[in-house]
């Protein structure tokens, strides 16, 4: 019943649809390529977010964001943006401001409730009344409790959380969901207007925006979410969501009949994020109907889904410390959750190994031997994952929370203590390789996956690889001519030169003015060893041991490191028999991680610590304080508790020195990855 | 909308209409006293007014009896306060109203200057701009669409990373090798950096992220035809040459419809907020009464 509601509805409103119109969109300057006043055809880099949630996102919105998208595109400009807790009168208790406008964007609330949110407000909708709104609405009143907000966020959420099979609307949004299904139409048509509003159709090409939605599919909490990003304002008419296609194959089919093979212009791509909260089930070899990949579905997969997040608020998901590989660098931001409800309740669940990147290259090739065809063969992106309007909100030194999934900021007065659990994160940015700053040209560059994503800081890498470049050709001053011209960029794929000994492969880097220098240049190298992968790490410029530090009591870097960096470098094991993948990551030298800056500012005395006590008064509000967070052993600074504790047998330690066990780091290097060139061996 | 669209005929409509009522019959209007702080300023007193016949006209068409969400926060208040009731949600709800609870619960009260607020903001279908009323708003705040202006120049870039100790040597050289150039480009010349381009065209905030302050200043400068430099950068050094300049502009309508639609559609509700506001100001008889 829903789905032939769904498809009569769609097709009703395809009759008239015409997003983009004249009415919304008085430009009529054709987004033609090559408009911009700064046009490279060796393509310049290019810094955005894609993932990015508003008030209209449910878990957002009962949170207590009010910044709608039209504060988001103000916020990337560099407007400060509200933010919750609001006063019983309305008036924000905190603000925040980017520190450098964003060159794109692409906001992508929740799909699934954007009409529950709009039925339940509204009171001629006939699912107004219903209890699950009535509950809504107590839950958005000021003297709602957590309790109450959780409780409601819970169950309407739970439904994205359902199996595929059962996965539908709320019972508010009517017997096939067309209440929500309708009212969602209005709002995804507001979200592609507000788009084209905010999109810089001058020469200037100062800002670009894509529409675009989250589809949050999550069976049994294992996270699947993908974000779904148009290229322009040609948009299917649905913001197809997981009641309307619980599985990502049906979703794909759906985007590629009415939007992409559509005939009008409109193009798309998926991009997965936290595939470290999937359970390891982000790449499991299992279609939709339970049969193992085919070529056709791969091949479906690859050309939709070119890139993935590799990090972002709730973790990276690019390694896993001791997991196959012997890499020290893996520990970044590793969340200590292996799902999604784990990570919302803080239950510490040990994380999949096969959720994260290097699990998927390795299957990826192993695919490719035996399909012909690669499904993970992912460029890089990183993003925020914002739920409280704040688009390239990296700051580690202003880090505000992640304000999703009714973490406790909503309540006055203002948290004392951290803003969010501490092993969240203020997340990254994507960045592109592109001609120019405008949607075709950024579009393409994230589907040919000549991208690379940071942790935060704007340190620009690019990273070329070929067969036959010269060892000093960091030396050269038209290094990218040449490179471009002799071999394939980040993304790429390097076809056979039998006649030639191994790939070479150039790295150059440079540090964010603003942020800390680079310590050095490393190239990860995964290959396909008969059916088993291996990775090994090689250093390829600058000094891991340059002696840099931090001092953590007040923040400052201590020592030096390099402005820019490059590096020649020829793989010294390579078999041409072999497949393999490089990518690049690039390092800072040490900083504050942001739990360190909060603390290195507050006053706290951890001799008046009393765990206890801390856990004790955790559902109060306010919530924490600095004493019990800065002193709480996760938080990393707490070494005088946690020396002599051993972890090896955690059922002999209390709960508080079982906190010992799960630290973040006081100090990080902030980084980017590149996009991975492959190898693909002759047949 | 449609909720929009009510709120705007009960508070904009019927007033205006129950206002020219009035004028016919010599009817007065609503009027209402307000009483503020002994002490209160000449701008707490104006604010005290607008929400005072905000608050006024909300109930006069009994949002705080039928909004939704005012009923559900009576009832939890009446549950609250007797806490083994079992009356109905109804009954609830008349016991509070038969209270005045409704008349000074904060919650209540935010909630009806919400919803007045909004419908004061509602924009009708006559009020929706057109095409030379948008060109009129771009021609009159071209401020507010400006594009930066551009410089295109030539760049070489010398790395501390790279030439350590002798980059002062090497810079006094290159400054030399281009001062030789004339107006030759500099191929071939410097360091490389990811995004450096021998020849660029760009905005001083764009290089000010890039290169930081003191390169964006040099170049801000725009002065065509010398090489300058070295100019210090986190990077290392560098020599600019300003080719030419490109002045700010407003882009026109045709390329920025939409954004100065949605400008436009902002300052409308502003102005609608203002507009309905002062025809409910003159409507009312206001006494302010202060507390001794």
């Amino acid at each position: 019943m829903p789905r032939t509601f769904l498809r009569a509805l769609v097709a009703l409103t395809l009759i008239g649809a015409s997003f983009g119109c004249s009415e919304d969109n008085p430009s009529t300057v054709t987004d033609e390529f090559g408009r911009c006043a700064d046009f490279e055809p060796l393509r310049q880099v290019f810094w955005g977010d894609t993932h990015i949630h508003t008030e209209l996102s449910l878990d957002a919105n009962m949170q207590g964001t009010r910044t709608t998208q039209d504060d988001a595109y103000a916020f990337v400009r560099g407007e400060p943006i509200a933010l919750q807790p609001y006063s019983e009168d309305g008036t924000p208790t905190r603000m925040a401001a980017i520190d450098r406008p964003l060159d794109f964007v692409m906001l992508s609330d929740h799909a699934e409730f954007l009409g529950t949110l709009k039925v339940c407000n509204d009171p001629s909708s006939p699912g107004y009344d219903a209890r699950q709104c009535v509950n809504y609405r107590a839950a958005q009143q000021f003297a709602a409790s957590p309790q109450e907000v959780s409780d409601t966020f819970v169950e309407l959420n739970a439904f994205t959380a359902a199996e595929p099979q059962r996965a539908r609307y709320p019972e508010l949004c009517g017997t096939g969901g067309e209440y929500c299904l309708e009212a969602g139409m209005d709002i995804w048509r507001q979200v592609v207007s507000d788009a084209e509003a905010a999109y810089d159709r001058s020469g200037a090409c100062k800002l670009t925006t894509f529409p675009g939605y989250e589809w949050s599919g999550a069976p049994r909490v294992k996270n699947l979410h993908r974000n779904v990003m148009f290229k322009n304002e040609k948009v299917t008419a649905l913001p197809y969501n997981y009641f309307d296609e619980p599985y990502a194959e049906g979703l794909w089919a759906s985007l590629r009949e009415e939007c992409v093979d559509a005939g009008t212009g409109c193009d798309v791509l998926t991009i997965p994020h936290n595939s470290n909260l999937s359970e390891g089930i982000y790449f499991e070899n299992e279609m939709a109907n339970g049969e193992p990949f085919t070529s056709e579905y791969v091949e479906a997969r690859n050309a939709m889904e070119p890139v993935i997040e590799i990090y972002q608020h709730k973790g990276a998901s690019e390694c896993l410390p001791g997991a196959a590989t012997a890499d020290e660098l893996c520990g970044f931001e590793v969340i200590p959750f292996s799902n999604l409800a784990t990570t919302n309740l803080e239950q510490i669940t040990p994380p999949d190994p096969k959720g994260f990147l290097r699990y998927a290259y390795g299957e990826g090739m192993r695919f490719e031997g035996s399909l012909g065809t690669n499904p993970f063969q992912y460029g890089i992106t990183a993003a925020t994952d914002t739920h409280i309007s704040a688009p390239g909100f990296v700051a580690e030194d202003d880090f505000k929370g992640h304000g999703g999934a009714g973490q406790p900021n909503r309540f006055l007065p203002p948290p004392p203590g951290f803003p969010d659990i501490e092993y969240l994160s203020p997340g990254g940015l994507t960045a592109v390789w592109a001609e120019e700053n405008a949607r075709d040209a950024i579009f393409s560059a994230i589907r040919r996956k000549e991208t690379f994503g940071t942790s935060g800081p704007r340190m620009t890498v690019r990273m070329f690889g070929g067969w036959d470049y010269p060892t000093n050709l960091c030396n050269a001053a038209d290094l990218v001519a040449q490179a471009d011209a002799a071999g394939v960029p980040m993304g790429g794929t390097l076809e056979p030169q039998p006649a030639l000994s191994a790939p070479v492969f150039v790295v150059s880097a440079m540090q964010d003015p603003t942020s800390a220098p680079l310590q050095r240049i490393q190239i990860v190298k995964g290959w396909l060893d008969g059916d088993a992968y291996q990775v090994q790490v090689f250093e390829i410029d600058g000094d891991a041991n340059n002696g840099a530090s931090v001092d953590l009591a007040t923040c400052a870097r201590q020592g030096e490191g390099s402005g820019d960096l490059c590096g020649v470098w020829q793989d010294p094991d390579f078999d041409p028999g072999q497949r393999a993948y490089y990518y690049a990551r690039v390092l800072e030298n040490p900083s504050c991680r942001w739990t360190t800056w909060q603390c290195s500012t507050a006053e706290y005395d951890c001799a008046d610590w009393d765990y206890a006590g801390c856990v004790e008064r955790k559902d109060d509000f306010p919530p924490s304080d600095y004493t019990c967070d800065c002193c709480d052993p996760a938080a990393g600074l707490n070494q005088a508790f946690c020396d002599g504790i051993s972890c090896a047998d955690l059922g002999s330690l209390s709960d508080a020195e079982e906190r010992c066990c799960h630290q973040v780091e006081p100090t990080i290097q902030e980084r980017a990855w590149s996009s991975p060139i492959w190898y693909q061996p002759p047949n | 909308m449609l909720r929009s669209l009510v709120h705007f005929f009960l508070i904009g409509g019927l007033l205006f209409g129950s206002k020219a009522v009035c004028e016919r019959s010599r009817i007065e209007g609503p009027s209402i006293t307000i009483r503020v702080a002994a002490d209160a300023t000449d701008a707490d007193v104006e604010t005290a007014v607008r929400e005072s016949i905000l608050l006024n006209e909300a109930r006069r068409y009994h949002w705080d009896r039928t909004d939704p969400i005012v009923y559900t926060h009576l009832i939890r208040n009446m549950r609250f306060i007797e806490p083994d009731t079992e009356d109905d949600d109804l009954t609830l709800f008349e016991r509070a109203v038969a209270m005045n609870m409704q008349a000074h619960d904060p919650i209540v009260r935010a909630r009806l200057l919400h919803r007045a607020r909004e419908a004061l903001a509602f924009v009708p279908e006559d009020r929706m701009p057109s095409s030379a009323e948008l060109e009129e708003h771009r021609r009159t705040h071209g401020d507010r669409f400006e594009r930066e202006g551009r410089v295109r120049f030539q760049h070489v870039f010398l790395s501390r990373s790279r030439r350590g100790a002798a980059l002062a040597a090497h810079a006094r050289e290159m400054r030399a090798r281009l001062t030789a150039l004339g107006d030759s480009p500099p191929a071939g010349l410097g360091d490389p950096l990811p995004g450096l381009r021998p020849e660029q065209s760009a905005t001083p905030s764009d290089l000010q992220d890039t290169y930081g302050l003191e390169l964006a200043g040099v170049v801000e400068e725009a002065v065509v035809g010398p090489w300058r430099g070295p100019v210090s950068s986190v990077y290392g050094l560098h020599f600019v040459k300003v080719i030419d300049t490109e002045p700010a502009y407003v882009p026109l309508l045709d390329v920025i419809g939409a954004e100065v639609r949605a400008d436009r559609l902002r300052e409308i509700r502003k102005e609608l907020r203002q507009e309905r506001m002062a025809a409910l100001r003159e409507a009312y008889r206001i006494q302010i009464e202060r507390a001794p």
